[in-house]
């Protein structure tokens, strides 16, 4: 109960005080390390008196694109034009309004897409004490294919899987539909519950990850807010296959409208008695909740949400065991996104082979995309897997904004690291350039279909983010900001993640101030100690951040020499150089 | 249960394993049964093998909980040369398992290179551990794998030290967040003190509420320091044995290892008090041997192990008295009257003064109080005393003599400090406390006074509280509750000083002290009480309280105050009439201070002062008659200096006036002095000479008077046979008792330029306000 009474303190006080957390101590018996280890580590809570208004301007990838950095020096500035320490600006990682940049958080509320001048009155009339005005978001349903009562929340899975019981034909769909996990990683669904499914023991959970917190991805966002009944639904089913005994959605704070539509649809779901305390009358209790969490991008990793809900330190565990068999209070757990399990009651209904057969260019499968950065119309989408990233960017997306050139693509979010639009062979797996490549010399980007097993050949990371950079980006810059998100959101356990992405930005700002000189022995050394640090990062990080939080560093580096050569000496300048100590 | 073995190879070493071991675990305490790990396996093979371990380890022990974040121990399981590495202290053994390290992976070995560099990078710039810290862990890793330095760039900031522990330095920037020392407080001690704070590079160790080390409820047992592997928590200072050099009877230095089997010392770690060795010595006294003297000063405390010692006042228990002299009062001289006082020493039954305390015991710094009427007491083995003095270095408050053979244990502060946040040692001296202490505390507190006329009611008292009673050491700077805040407990000070302070216009205001035998939370508590009813909040605190020094406070609980109330009616009469009292001030000073708001003023504690002794500089020839008509008056000893504040063309002379904040009553050792509900001070019978209140006052308006015991003693440089002479502390006493109720100082002046008013009648004066007789008194 730690973590909701610390945020119920900081409700009611606007921060955590230490008479709070002394009394708090008392009354839960629990030391006060341990209050502070928990308030200390997440975003949502503070130690220290808030001012009249906090405003907290997001600075990763799109937002960065459209230079979040100088609107949250304008807004600094009109604090101190207010004065009276009336206004704190911060920077705060990614919120999930990628498509309508930049996004701004003004006390509770979430802005997105306001001009300079309608932001500045919000700061204003907070630091006047008047209320705010809330933004609301769209919730009607799109007519999507993953909806298969277009809006209408009917449970038909669950009474046909509480009619005949057939929890081997619903798994046997899954099998068929090859419907993976949504989240990042891929894992096959049908084998994630089969496992958990398998797993001795007489208490299990369902957990819904719905911590969307990787920069440009907020497709979850819109499944939840106009689809709720889906990830329920697929929750309740899941539970009921498995033998759980109840389902949390974990949902990242800032995402209040989402909250309370899913809080509405669960309650709406109890009514109609598809879950609750008695299950369409078979006599299964089957509860729904959601947890809100106290914030930080590491919790989108399954082990640090599941730390999160024991009321400790969202640090992730050490892997194995995997939460398949030692999850949520060390019982069996089945952890989805929210896309994945929206996807299950269509695949129950309408057959594994219906989604399966949505792919397109040999691919299988449906997926949602966010995509953001320099199109003309980002947002949500319901794409077929296989899609190129041409009928994405060009067709779908609307095309390049301001007529720029596509300079870069972001699969995965900073993850990833950028791709450039065209594929060097020799940066590519020899495998894969022996299938596939014949004897060109470089590979067309806007051709390469957006699906897991060729991404994966390629070596390359497949998210639901889809970053997009024009010409006009500087690279380098936004590789730096890809860096700094990471060291941001590092949870600081294991040493190289916390130290290592941390060492990295420091190298990434010694290049970019022009330090590098050709005649220093430490400069000849940088790269090579950045793809060290990249390879030992990796390869020894506890959890996915330390292991993808150089790829950024290390992507440019490979794919990009020649936006670094514009930071090198001039000597070093020109396509071999950069190339040869890059290598 | 026999389970087979595992097998595995570690580079190609085969070796066999149980598949689980038997561990601590520490949030259900006992042991359990958990995977064995590749370390594990390691270590079997090292011991079979005669080999070094081939994997390093930082932030693991065999004795703790595997954590895996240092990451140095990793390993290849997998196939060769590709995929991720595995932690060997947490992952478990796998049938079939091979296992690489650093002695056959080139990956393996690279990593741990560059892990080091990365902790190297940040490590301070050190000059190579102390005598008796540990070796540097972190260096002999790079030392093994050929690391020298680092080739990442240093930090832009450091994180910063702390010193305020008295024994344990914490050094942030040489931590390297193994958890280590937080899994050794709360693991392996279950202190519960240490976790880590804050996110991502700028995580940290942390006491408590992230608080200094010295604030939290570190009790000192120096397993963190122990389980560090970079020297980031560090033992303070050596001790050094100079304080016992001349000492007679000699000190025999204690050995580490004799004190760790001393049930005293029960539950400290070894290695600490092989740090320490030299701050505690045996000391053999025999009979009639003075152990400690009164006013003295000391920075030791003792421990009775044999024998019983005297403790007792030698000072008489009397206060000054100004008389007209026996000559007859008046004599003239060169400005007419010189007016005389003969000053002597008189005691509570011949000389009753306002508000003088009606307690019959006299609190100090042993586990007894004194008696009024024959202050003596004895203390025995197993009694510890002189913790204030050694804690805050206040005075000694009694004098100790040997009554036979006696062996006591002397200690500095370092060890006093252990020993007081040692659990194991706290408890014992806590039990002796509750059993023998607690009744002649009670009895020192001038709130159950009334309650010792009959003696039956005053055991029932001391018998209700006896197992309610929960003792508090406080550091200095702790807050016991603040102003606003619900108030569940009442408190008795037993040692060192308290502050009291209201949040007023202007900011904190000090409205007392609170040492020895004092108390306080009472109104808190009281609100319910229909005489309290409309002045105070029920169960709202009325102010801040705050430890000034080390300070052990008795903490009762709301319950059971309410229930002493209703029981003993004497309590609840006495307790009321003070509360409302103090409660009534505070109010009218408040108020006053609302109205007035000149700032200066009312920080020099003008305001609230009863009789200023004000001159008119535009009259003053500065010709000091007024000093020396004090000194006159009062054997050559004057109580005030022509020097002070001017308002205007007023010179405000320095004599007591009533600060807002009452300096000069911290540290008196016995609590002799104290403020009257005028604010004015009395200083009690009991008051030794010791000159700390003298020396507290800012502007010199207590002044010791000498006086002749009647006693002779040798003289310690000529040997001859002199008279002995003891110091009493005196403040100005407006000349009461002279014929014409004038004070001296106004009464020399010649040029009418000395006037005695109130505050408030300079206030007006200053603004130009008439005022009938303003040289009031």
């Amino acid at each position: 109960m730690i973590v909701q009474e610390l945020t119920h303190i900081q409700e009611r006080c606007g921060y955590l005080p230490d008479n709070e957390l002394n009394a708090l101590s008392e009354r839960l018996r629990v030391p006060l390390h341990r209050l502070h280890e928990v308030a200390s580590f997440y975003p949502l809570y503070r130690r220290t008196p808030p001012p009249a208004v906090t405003v907290q301007v997001c600075r990763d990838m799109a937002c960065h694109l459209r230079n979040a950095d100088g609107l949250q020096r304008d807004l600094e500035a009109l604090g101190v034009e207010i004065g009276g320490g009336r206004v704190e600006v911060k920077g705060v990682s990614c919120l999930g309004q990628c498509d309508r940049p930049v996004a701004v958080v003004v006390n509770d509320h979430v802005y997105r897409g306001l001009s300079d001048e309608e932001l500045r009155d919000r700061v204003r009339k907070g630091a006047a004490g008047e209320p705010l005005p809330q933004q609301h978001a769209d919730r009607a349903p799109l007519g999507w294919k993953i909806d298969p009562y277009n809006g209408e929340p009917r449970y038909d899975a669950v009474r046909r899987f509480v009619g005949d019981r057939n929890g081997d034909a619903i798994l046997k769909a899954l099998e068929i539909s090859a419907l993976r996990g949504m989240g990042g990683a891929g894992f096959p669904t049908f084998r994630k519950w089969s496992a958990v499914r398998g797993a001795p023991g007489d208490i299990k959970y369902v957990v819904c990850n719905a911590d969307e917190s990787e920069p440009g991805t907020f497709k979850d966002r819109e499944l939840m807010r106009r689809a709720p009944h889906l990830v329920i639904e697929g929750m309740i089913l899941a539970g009921l296959i498995v033998g759980a005994q109840k389902a949390t959605l974990y949902i990242r704070h800032e995402f209040h409208e989402e909250t309370e539509v899913l809080q509405e649809a669960i309650a709406h779901a109890e009514k109609m008695g598809v879950c609750g305390a008695n299950v369409l009358g078979s006599g299964i209790a089957f509860p729904v909740d959601v947890f809100v969490s106290p914030g930080g991008y590491i919790q989108g990793e399954e082990s640090a949400l599941l730390e999160a809900m024991e009321d400790r330190r969202g640090e992730p565990r050490n892997k194995p065991p995997f939460p398949v068999f030692q999850g949520l209070f060390g019982k069996p757990t089945v952890i989805n996104n929210v896309e994945t399990l929206s996807w299950v009651p269509g695949i129950v209904l309408n057959g594994g082979a219906w989604y399966r057969d949505g792919g397109v260019n040999g691919a299988t499968g449906m997926r949602f995309v966010s995509i953001s950065g320099d199109v003309n119309r980002p947002g949500v989408y319901e794409v077929p897997f296989g899609q190129t990233v041409r009928d994405l960017v060009f067709n779908t997306a609307g095309g390049m904004r301001d007529g720029q050139k596509l300079k870069a693509l972001a699969p995965s979010g900073p993850s990833g690291g950028f791709l450039p639009p065209l594929l060097r062979r020799e940066n590519l797996p020899p495998k894969f350039v022996a299938d596939k490549m014949g004897d060109a010399a470089t590979l067309d980007l806007l051709d390469v279909p957006l699906d897991l097993n060729t991404m994966a050949a390629m070596g390359f990371m497949l998210g639901a983010a889809c970053v997009v950079y024009g010409d006009r980006a500087d690279l380098v810059d936004n590789a730096q900001n890809c860096a700094e998100f990471f060291r941001n959101e590092s949870c600081g356990k294991c040493v190289p993640c916390r130290i290592g992405s941390q060492k990295l930005v420091d190298l990434m700002t010694e290049l970019r101030r022009g330090e590098f000189r050709l005649d220093s022995e430490r400069s000849r050394g940088l790269v090579p100690l950045v793809r060290e640090l990249g390879e030992t990062m990796t390869i020894t990080s506890i959890c996915g951040l330390g292991m993808v939080a150089s790829n950024p560093v290390t992507a440019l580096l490979k794919h990009f020499p020649e936006e670094l050569d514009r930071h090198l000496p001039p000597h070093w300048r020109g396509n071999g150089a950069a190339k040869e100590h890059a290598r | 249960m026999t389970a087979e073995l595992v097998s595995l190879t570690i580079d190609g070493h085969a070796v066999q394993v149980p598949p689980t071991t038997t561990a601590y675990d520490p949030q259900y305490k006992k042991n359990v049964e958990v995977p064995t790990t590749i370390y594990d396996a390691a270590l079997e093979l090292t011991r079979q093998k005669g080999i070094t371990n081939p994997i390093p380890i930082l932030c693991h022990r065999e004795h703790v909980n595997p954590v895996a974040v240092c990451r140095v121990c990793v390993v290849e399981a997998g196939p060769p040369g590709v995929g991720r590495l595995t932690p060997a202290c947490q992952r478990a053994v796998e049938p079939n398992m091979q296992v690489r390290t650093a002695e056959t992976s080139p990956r393996v070995r690279d990593s741990i290179k560059v892990l080091t560099e990365l902790l190297l990078a940040d490590q301070p710039k050190s000059d190579g551990p102390r005598s008796g810290e540990n070796p540097n862990e972190l260096l002999q890793i790079a030392k093994r794998y050929g690391v020298t330095g680092s080739r990442f760039p240093a930090p832009a900031r450091s994180r910063g030290r702390d010193e305020s522990s008295l024994v344990i330095a914490v050094d942030h920037d040489a931590c390297i967040m193994c958890d280590r020392c937080v899994r050794g407080c709360n693991d392996i001690r279950d202190n519960q003190v240490i976790g880590r704070a804050g996110k991502g590079y700028s995580a940290h160790i942390a006491f408590d509420l992230d608080q200094p080390m010295g604030d939290s409820s570190c009790v000192a047992c120096g397993e963190c320091m122990i389980s560090c592997p970079t020297g980031a928590l560090t033992f303070r200072s050596p001790v050094q044995a100079a304080p016992w050099k001349d000492a007679n009877p000699p000190a025999e230095t204690v050995t580490a290892e004799v004190l760790a089997k001393h049930p005293l010392f029960d539950g400290v770690a070894t290695s600490f008090l092989q740090w320490n060795q030299g701050a505690v010595v045996r000391r053999r006294f025999r009979k009639d041997d003075i152990i400690c003297k009164e006013g003295d000063f000391g920075s030791s405390a003792f421990y009775i192990e044999t024998g019983t010692v005297d403790i007792f006042l030698k000072s008489p228990v009397k206060h000054v008295k100004s008389d007209k002299g026996s000559s007859g009062a008046v004599n003239h001289g060169l400005f007419g009257l010189i007016r005389k006082f003969t000053s002597k020493l008189e005691s509570r039954g011949n000389d009753k003064r306002d508000e003088e305390s009606t307690t019959r015991y006299i609190p100090i710094d042993a586990p007894v109080s004194l008696a009024y009427d024959n202050p003596i007491a004895q203390l025995h083995a197993g009694d510890i005393f002189g913790e204030m003095t050694c804690m805050s270095s206040y005075p000694r408050s009694a004098t100790v003599r040997a009554t036979g053979d006696v062996t006591v244990l002397e200690f500095q502060r370092n060890v006093l400090y252990i020993l007081q946040r040692n659990k194991k040692s706290r408890a014992l001296l806590d039990e002796s406390y509750r059993a023998r202490a607690v009744d002649t505390h009670l009895r020192g507190v001038r709130l159950f006074a009334e309650l010792l006329k009959d003696e039956a009611m005053f055991k029932r008292f001391v018998d209700f509280l006896r197992p309610r009673v929960e003792l508090q050491r406080l550091v200095p700077g702790h807050v016991v509750f603040r102003q606003d805040e619900p108030a569940d407990h009442f408190y008795l000070v037993r040692l060192g000083f308290v502050k009291v302070a209201q949040r007023r216009p202007g900011g904190e205001h000090v409205i007392t002290y609170i040492g020895p035998g004092g108390y306080f939370g009472e109104i808190g508590l009281l609100g319910n009480i229909p005489e309290i009813e409309a002045l105070a909040l029920p169960g709202i605190r009325t102010a801040t309280c705050s430890a000034l020094d080390h300070a052990d406070v008795v903490r009762i609980s709301g319950d059971d105050f309410a229930h002493v109330l209703q029981e003993f009616p004497p309590v609840r009469d006495h307790l009321v009439k003070v509360a409302i009292e103090r409660i009534q001030e505070n109010e009218a000073i408040r108020q006053r201070a609302q109205k007035e708001q000149l700032g200066e003023f009312l920080k020099q504690g003008l305001v609230s002062a009863q009789s200023l002794l004000v001159l008119d500089l535009e009259r003053c020839t500065r010709c000091d008659e007024c000093t020396k008509a004090c000194a006159d008056a009062h054997d050559g000893v004057t109580r005030l200096i022509r020097e002070g504040l001017r308002f205007d063309k007023y010179l405000v002379a320095s004599s007591c006036r009533s600060c807002l904040d009452p300096y000069c009553m911290v540290g008196c050792p016995v609590g002799s002095i104290r403020r009257r509900n005028s604010r004015e001070i009395i200083i009690e019978d009991w008051c030794i000479g010791c000159g700390k209140c003298a020396e507290n006052c800012p502007y010199g308006n207590i002044n010791m008077h000498p006086f002749e015991t009647g006693e002779k003693a040798a003289h310690p440089i000529t040997g001859r046979m002199t008279p002995v002479v003891q110091q009493k502390a005196t403040t100005c006493d407006l000349c009461q008792g002279l014929p014409d109720g004038q004070p001296s100082c106004v009464y020399a002046c010649p040029h009418d330029a000395a006037f005695r008013m109130t505050g408030e009648e300079l206030i007006k004066q200053v603004e130009g306000v008439k005022v009938g007789g303003s040289s009031s008194r």
